[in-house]
């Protein structure tokens, strides 16, 4: 077992755990780098798209697969997330044209990127706080209830809220900052920021509640507290993920965040295997590789010898089809609870000593 | 292990065949076509899809254009704004198109709609109806039907004559087509010298509207008609309980009652009901050049024409052809200048005109009354005045 939260026995010398740590990282960064030069301007909006799934999949992940209380509600915060930082960071001249009825203690304001998106991410936090306090006492399938309330009502707030949002109707004229290099230091930062918890005794207490609540709370872990950390955090990271969405997407409407995004996280989540890091960037690009192949092969296309119609709504189809394959032939996704151990590519010892434990 | 190696193997060979896809050229006039093949907004850009690719076998047929044929590339927004925005930046990085045209709702047009004018490539909707779109946008981006505002000044005009000042209206608060609506036509209607009786709300995808009927059958007196701004899901629903609720007075509405929803959930209680649109679909009593078209669709898709988008994509596609034809070049501004130019354009759903001023058509409007479960022609007509965007 290479399970999280367990450490190799043997110290590996310097230069592998360099390696090891390294080695993620250069992959990850080839994809920015990728589309920074060489790319076309279509791969590099799947390259963005990709890296702001990737940290939707991860933040969504430190809660559900860490804790294993399912929410269903966090692309509320993503939409917190969009909403927020998209009226902070809108010059003041288009404010006035865009959002005529904005509050003047809003419409004056005019933030950069980095401070409306924190600020934004903030907002969620706080939200979070306001809504764990009662929801996270719950359990299991009550959690995952309460969180798709909470997502019904960020949805009638938006549509309300015309002043701010213009209701239903399209959100436009967001500044567009989002570039491939701010999304991938956002993507770097959730994948630390998710690491470090995990490996530290705040993350250990939260495995062992999902494990066994009640023996957990036998040895003293205050349920509440752990699940509501993780909460809170992923809440942030969500919503920095919509503000980079919509800084990205530039106009959208409150039905871009309800239950289709949902499920799209959720789709990936699962795949690549809830509780584990490795697991959501693998779900993440392969979900969104075989999209966007499928995508094009629906068009219909010439083999030479046989002439293929298109076919428009397949790749809907063959995504689901692979979805169902995943849930039988693995049911705890791509990776389940491991990780992919960088650390075993540069030490034949290592394996064994892992077999051992 | 072997799962793993299968999956691998799987997507590598899928990557291939795209390549593969993709690998065609030929010299051609590349426009692309951006619709909602598939999600919620299928039902209408469906069939304006198929309206265009209509159009581009008939001008084909002809000769193409310049001496060249003239190709459609087609690509599915999935009603999902991301990707949306993907397939209108890989019609103009991979593909190459010269113009785009496509979308019937204005969410999907405001997210193409500045990566064509960033590319400077024209950008023609074939059904958004919001007049703000251009301002939005900038000046690459052109709507091949009228806007919100003549339609809802039509519908006002033509009330306030045949029924009367005094008017009861009802908004569908969660989409921007019936906000829009509902808001130009108060602002037609208080010019007019009409009072509102009483203004109510609902949210699209509402199946009960009891609690809106009960507040006007509780009104001293019925107004002269009702203004029902709705969506083409909820129209035939709406009619109904009304006039289950004993309200037999004129409804009147805009273009998202031109579904066969409306006769075919309304039935008899569907009489009476008047509405804006672009055309009068019908292959008895249309205009010649609707029954042509709605004969040549038949013959080429199998089925009748299922709404009056079929027809605007029809006139969107042949539009740009024709525009790029007077161009007489590839480049982006030089087609976006003939789109201006255009004067008098025959059209299935009206004649179009522009302007470097007016990216939105002036156009005519079409009343339709449905009478006996059918659609009949009630007027055919340009507003007086038209509230500005």
């Amino acid at each position: 077992m290479d399970g999280i939260g367990t450490r190799p026995e043997t110290k590996a010398p310097d230069w592998r755990r360099v390696a090891a740590i390294a080695t993620p990282l250069l992959l990850l960064s080839l994809l920015p780098l990728y589309a920074t030069f060489g790319a076309s301007a279509y791969e590099q909006r799947v390259i963005i798209v990709l890296g702001i799934d990737i940290m939707l999949v991860l933040s969504l992940n430190l809660f559900n697969g860490f804790t294993g209380v399912f929410s269903l509600g966090h692309v509320g915060f993503m939409a917190l997330g969009a909403y927020g930082s998209a009226i902070l960071s809108m010059p003041v001249a288009h404010k006035a044209i865009n959002l005529p009825e904005l509050p003047a203690w809003l419409a004056g304001v005019e933030l950069g990127f980095l401070p409306s998106i924190l600020t934004a991410g903030l907002l969620a936090a706080v939200v979070a706080v306001v809504i764990g306090l009662p929801v996270l006492r719950l359990s299991g399938h009550y959690v995952a209830v309460a969180t798709l309330s909470f997502l019904v009502i960020v949805r009638v707030v938006l549509i309300n809220a015309t002043p701010f949002t213009r209701g239903s109707r399209t959100f436009f004229g967001t500044p567009a900052y989002t570039s491939v290099w701010w999304v991938y230091a956002w993507v770097l930062i959730t994948i630390y920021i998710a690491w470090r918890i995990l490996r530290s005794p705040y993350g250990r207490a939260m495995l062992a509640q999902r494990e066994d609540r009640v023996a957990a709370l036998a040895v003293g872990v205050n349920v509440l507290r752990t699940r509501m950390l993780p909460f809170v955090l992923s809440a942030f990271l969500t919503a920095v993920a919509g503000a980079l969405w919509g800084h990205y997407i530039l106009s959208f409407s409150p039905n871009a965040f309800y239950f289709t995004e949902t499920f799209a996280i959720i789709t990936m989540l699962v795949v690549g295997g809830m509780g584990s890091i490795s697991g959501s960037v693998v779900g993440t690009v392969l979900i969104v590789l075989l999209t966007e192949t499928l995508r094009e092969l629906e068009r219909g296309f010439d083999l030479g010898f046989v002439q293929v119609p298109p076919l428009y709504g397949l790749s809907q189809i063959l995504m689901a089809v692979a979805f169902i394959s995943v849930l039988i032939f693995r049911r705890e996704g791509l990776l389940g609870n491991t990780e992919i151990n960088f650390m075993r590519l540069f030490s034949k010892r290592e394996r064994t000593a892992d077999k051992n434990e | 292990m072997k799962t793993k190696a299968l999956m691998l193997g799987t997507v590598l060979a899928l990557g291939a065949l795209g390549t593969l896809a993709s690998a065609q050229a030929a010299e051609t006039i590349k426009i692309g076509g951006a619709f909602n093949l598939t999600g919620e907004l299928s039902s209408l850009d469906v069939p304006a899809a198929n309206g265009a690719k209509l159009a581009l076998k008939e001008i084909n047929a002809a000769g193409g254009v310049n001496g060249k044929k003239v190709e459609l590339i087609m690509r599915d927004g999935k009603t999902d704004p991301a990707t949306v925005a993907n397939i209108t930046t890989q019609l103009i990085e991979s593909d190459k198109v010269l113009a785009i045209i496509g979308f019937t709702d204005s969410d999907s047009a405001l997210a193409a709609g500045p990566l064509c004018q960033r590319a400077g490539i024209p950008f023609i909707t074939a059904g958004a109806t919001s007049p703000k779109l251009p301002a939005q946008v900038g000046n690459m981006m052109f709507l091949a039907p009228f806007g919100d505002n003549v339609q809802a000044a039509v519908g006002a005009e033509f009330a306030v004559k045949n029924f009367g000042k005094s008017a009861y209206l009802l908004w569908d608060k969660g989409t921007e087509y019936t906000t829009l609506l509902a808001d130009y036509f108060k602002k037609r209607f208080a010019e007019l010298g009409g009072t509102l009786v009483l203004e109510d709300t609902y949210q699209f995808g509402d199946k009960d509207f009891s609690a809106q009927i009960a507040k006007v059958k509780s009104l001293p007196k019925q107004p002269d008609f009702y203004y029902i701004s709705a969506m083409p899901d909820d129209i035939g629903t709406t009619v109904k309980q009304f006039r289950e609720a004993g309200i037999t007075g004129p409804i009147v509405g805009g273009d998202g009652y031109d579904t066969p929803l409306l006769v075919q959930v309304a039935g008899a209680a569907a009489d009476n009901t008047y509405f804006t649109t672009h055309a009068l679909m019908d292959a008895d009593n249309g205009s010649p050049a609707v029954k042509k078209f709605m004969a040549a669709y038949k013959a080429e898709f199998g089925h009748e024409v299922e709404n009056a988008f079929a027809a605007l994509g029809y006139d969107t596609m042949r539009l740009i052809v024709d525009a790029v034809r007077r161009a007489g070049s590839n480049d982006g501004k030089a087609i976006a200048k003939a789109i201006e130019a255009t004067q008098g354009f025959p059209g299935v759903a009206g004649e179009l005109n522009y302007s470097a001023s007016a990216h939105v058509p002036r156009k005519g409007v079409t009343m339709i009354a449905v009478k006996g479960g059918k659609f009949t022609l009630g007027a055919e007509m340009v507003p007086e005045k038209v509230p500005a965007p």
